[in-house]
């Protein structure tokens, strides 16, 4: 029997949910706003309130991959320079959480990842800390603009230099977006499902212009081929940009060579042809989480009846 | 006469008449060519057509004379080669010209008499044009012409590679030799031998470039070998036919006296070659091999004289007699597989296949003849009789570990090819046991990670499992069939364990009906011949390939029949 692709669809968002993981999101939460009260506390009238960032500040979160992003806007006149408040922060983590053995704190791209040592459950939590400084003297809370550093090449950056962002006009792209946001979670689910590296942030930025670029409409299998479509369509185009909210003349098209570019066209491709020749193909690219499912398997071959050979026997 | 003496005479007259008239458009057809300044002769001999011919065109500053022969098979080829001959001894020295002043020509195929003899006559003008008159050389090497030949009823050949170390003017030493077969070469009986090393003193080795395999055989025979910087060739083209004519320095001739004095009771009549190199280039060498027979070799003691007066004393000089050249041939890696293998970050990898069974039993030959050097298997098995009709197995080597017959069978095909087995328990019970273990999954994955590619044929799911739940940096390439060999399912490490369930349980028709039960076995297996199974391995690996040389994304893919035509649909 030909699977439903707008159900599928919906049991994996279903399935891939955060409350299923209550527990452990709250664990995050609250290591997350312990960092941000010992910032607050350290850092008192050179910082302005930490925001959460990330996808869980923007509500695409999917729980078999996450992370806690914390956004830290320092004044102006807080460091001379971008680095130095960087190296600062970083010292001050690393003083506070891993000199005193509660977690592992390291330099990443342009943030600091503090890794708490697993709890009795076996837990993980890891929380990224990213500081910024407001563009020009109280700035901030007028623009939300703030400059990032990077201390590894990345992005089309290179090291020890920094970058104009603005997370809060990439939260703004996106709220209030909810069909946007399913199809941002579903890509986020197929990336992450079939372990592609193609940034979930490049994902997010496809999806919500392809909504404000063609007509994506029709149940969530159809708003999602459209979006596929539309990638598959665009993104060998040489004019074809894609603008970070946070600062428009961040193009990331630019950091996609010329075969990643068609590398991902071709992989638009097959998943439309794929799942459009045999709708069972959609549990390649989308499969459900299947610790939180509770719905009749997909009269999965060999499961239910005893044979031998089973009906999904490989041979070789 | 009787009625068969009368036929015969009937066919002998039809037959002249053909000739006649073969012969009459073949001299008509000459005439016309406008370079053909002069037709001194065409005559239908009682096998050949013969003649001569003047060739004159304004870019030749003298004419030019040639005779010709045309067999009967003309206009078609035989054995490949033209049927009609051009010869000038006096332009050996030429280019493209063999010892016996044959201009060396190969032409367009036509079925028409008229048309086939102005195609080689501008062939042979093109010839005078380029290699005569511009005197143009060829920058491909091309071998010595050697006339080889057999000594008492045998040949024999001489295998080398390159060594990668230089040889000097002059060095001298001793060739170490294994014997390959004897067989057969066309008809004469012949040995075949690879070098081992060349020896030069003091005991310094030049080993050839085989696998631990060929170059831990004993050695059956030594040689003798001389390195020079020129060919042993008139022209640098006709190997020298006579011993004087090779000029050896008196060094040899005494290191050739003094090895047959040293063997020649034990050894009489046996053949002892003499390997001379020269270089081919700024690079490479290229070994050509005269055989000598203990007792006969090509030397005699020639009394020393001073003005002209017997000293008493004898030194070891020449003795002029025809060299018998034996057969050599360089199968360096690169000529070995100068015809088509694999691209090099396939043929380079370390790879390890799991499980040879079918599929990859195929793997292994097929990646062994696109130039892999280094293939380690996994299997547990022993190969039946039932197994060589659909794998690389054989008849011949009876009931027998399926790893243990593979490698041989891989080192018989390639002489760079290295293999090693891996303890079965390996997998079956150290892996599967221990892979939650944090620290353990360290050491397995470090394990795993020694190989660049893993090829994953076992068909074991629970193996399939484990293995997507490391963190590898090994290329791990999961491939397996439905039943009939109807698709073939490829997926690459990590997206190998959910999209292989899915399409096994899902996607694919895997008809499990209609299996194959051995009379006594109470395991079914799929039904599929060997063409069967070997022409979607041969698809996947050429998609594989494609992969690896960097033309295409490391994307899953089945392959599968539709409409008598196999398709490769990517994921």
């Amino acid at each position: 029997m030909a699977v439903n692709r707008s159900e599928h669809l919906a049991n994996v968002l279903e399935t891939h949910r955060m409350n299923h993981i209550d527990n452990l999101v709250q664990k995050f939460r609250d290591k997350r706003d312990d960092i941000k009260e010992a910032l607050e506390e350290h850092y008192t009238s050179n910082i302005y309130s930490p925001l959460n960032s990330g996808s869980f500040g923007k509500h695409t979160a999917i729980n078999i991959k996450f992370d806690l992003d914390v956004v830290v806007p320092f004044k102006r006149n807080s460091f001379a320079t971008i680095e130095e408040m960087y190296n600062a922060v970083y010292d001050f983590l690393y003083e506070k959480y891993a000199d005193t053995g509660l977690a592992q704190v390291r330099k990443q791209k342009v943030s600091i990842g503090v890794i708490f040592k697993a709890d009795k459950d076996g837990d993980q939590i890891s929380i990224d800390v990213v500081p910024g400084r407001e563009i020009s003297v109280d700035s901030y809370l007028d623009v939300r603009d703030l400059n990032i550093y990077f201390n590894e090449d990345t992005w089309g950056f290179s090291k020890g230099t920094y970058m104009k962002t603005n997370i809060q006009s990439q939260i703004d792209a996106i709220k209030s977006r909810d069909d946007e946001r399913k199809i941002i979670r579903l890509l986020k689910i197929w990336k992450h499902s079939n372990t592609e590296s193609y940034k979930s942030f490049l994902m997010e930025l496809f999806t919500l212009k392809a909504f404000d670029k063609s007509t994506i409409t029709g149940n969530l299998w159809d708003k999602t081929e459209g979006v596929l479509r539309y990638i598959k369509d665009n993104v060998t185009r040489e004019d074809f940009t894609l603008k970070d909210p946070g600062n428009p003349s961040n193009d990331l098209m630019k950091n996609l060579t010329w075969f990643d570019r068609q590398n991902l066209s071709n992989k638009m491709k097959n998943i439309i042809d794929r799942i459009t020749e045999n709708s069972e193909n959609i549990k390649t690219y989308f499969p459900v989480n299947k610790d939180f499912d509770t719905t009749e398997s997909y009269g999965q071959k060999g499961s239910s009846v005893l044979s031998i050979p089973k009906d999904d026997q490989r041979f070789g | 006469m009787d009625k068969k003496d009368l036929q015969y005479c009937q066919y002998q007259k039809m037959i002249s008449v053909l000739d006649k008239l073969r012969l009459e458009k073949i001299k008509s057809t000459i005439s016309e060519i406008p370079f053909v300044s002069k037709i001194n002769r065409i005559e239908q001999g009682e096998l050949f057509v013969s003649g001569n011919i003047e060739i004159a065109f304004e870019e030749l500053e003298n004419p030019l004379f040639f005779d010709f022969l045309i067999t009967q098979e003309y206009p078609l080829k035989t054995y490949s080669s033209e049927s009609i001959t051009f010869f000038n001894a006096d332009l050996i020295q030429y280019n493209h010209v063999m010892a016996n002043g044959n201009i060396c020509i190969h032409t367009a195929h036509s079925e028409d008499l008229e048309n086939k003899i102005w195609i080689d006559f501008n062939a042979l003008k093109a010839w005078i044009i380029k290699y005569y008159i511009n005197k143009e050389k060829d920058q491909k090497y091309e071998h010595l012409v050697v006339q080889d030949s057999a000594v008492n009823g045998d040949k024999y050949s001489f295998t080398f590679t390159s060594t990668g170390k230089v040889f000097q003017e002059g060095e001298i030493g001793i060739v170490k030799l294994s014997l390959l077969h004897d067989g057969y070469h066309k008809k004469d009986h012949i040995y075949n031998f690879y070098v081992q090393y060349f020896e030069t003193f003091p005991d310094l080795k030049k080993n050839c470039f085989w696998n631990d395999f060929y170059f831990k055989q004993p050695t059956d025979r030594e040689g003798i070998y001389l390195f020079r910087e020129n060919p042993p060739a008139k022209y640098n083209r006709f190997a020298h036919s006579t011993w004087a004519e090779l000029d050896l320095p008196q060094d040899i001739l005494t290191m050739l006296r003094e090895f047959q004095d040293k063997c020649v009771k034990e050894d009489y009549g046996k053949i002892i070659p003499f390997f001379l190199g020269y270089k081919i280039n700024s690079t490479e060498i290229h070994w050509q091999v005269a055989l000598m027979e203990v007792g006969k070799f090509p030397i005699k003691g020639i009394p020393e004289r001073n003005e002209g007066k017997k000293t008493g004393r004898w030194y070891t000089g020449i003795d002029d007699t025809p060299i018998h050249w034996g057969i050599s041939r360089n199968a360096s890696y690169e000529y070995f597989f100068g015809r088509g293998k694999f691209c090099d970050a396939i043929t380079e990898a370390k790879i390890l296949i799991i499980g040879v069974g079918a599929v990859g039993s195929m793997i292994a030959t097929t990646l062994t003849r696109s130039g892999c050097r280094f293939i380690d298997f996994i299997d547990h098995d022993v190969k039946e009789p039932e197994n060589v009709c659909r794998s690389e197995y054989r008849f011949s080597k009876g009931i027998n570990n399926k790893i243990l017959e593979l490698v041989g069978s891989l080192y018989e095909i390639s002489p760079f090819v290295t293999s090693h087995q891996i303890n079965n328990d390996y997998f079956e019970k150290y892996i599967k046991s221990f892979y939650t273990d944090e620290n353990i999954r360290a050491y397995i994955t470090a394990d795993l990670d020694k190989y660049d590619i893993i090829f994953d044929c076992s068909t074991d799911n629970d193996l399939m499992y484990v293995l997507n739940k490391l963190t590898l940096h090994s290329k791990l390439i999961n491939i397996s069939l439905t039943n009939h060999a109807n698709e073939l399912v490829c997926a690459f490490y990590p997206n190998i364990y959910n999209f292989v369930n899915n399409q096994f349980s899902n996607v694919l028709e895997n008809d499990v009906s209609d299996m194959y039960e051995p009379t006594g076995c109470w395991s079914p297996t799929f039904k599929a011949s060997y063409n069967d199974i070997a022409l979607l391995v041969q698809m996947a690996l050429k998609q594989i390939n494609r992969i690896f040389s960097g033309e295409k994304a490391f994307n899953n893919f089945v392959i599968q029949e539709n409409n008598s035509s196999f398709k490769i649909i990517e994921y």
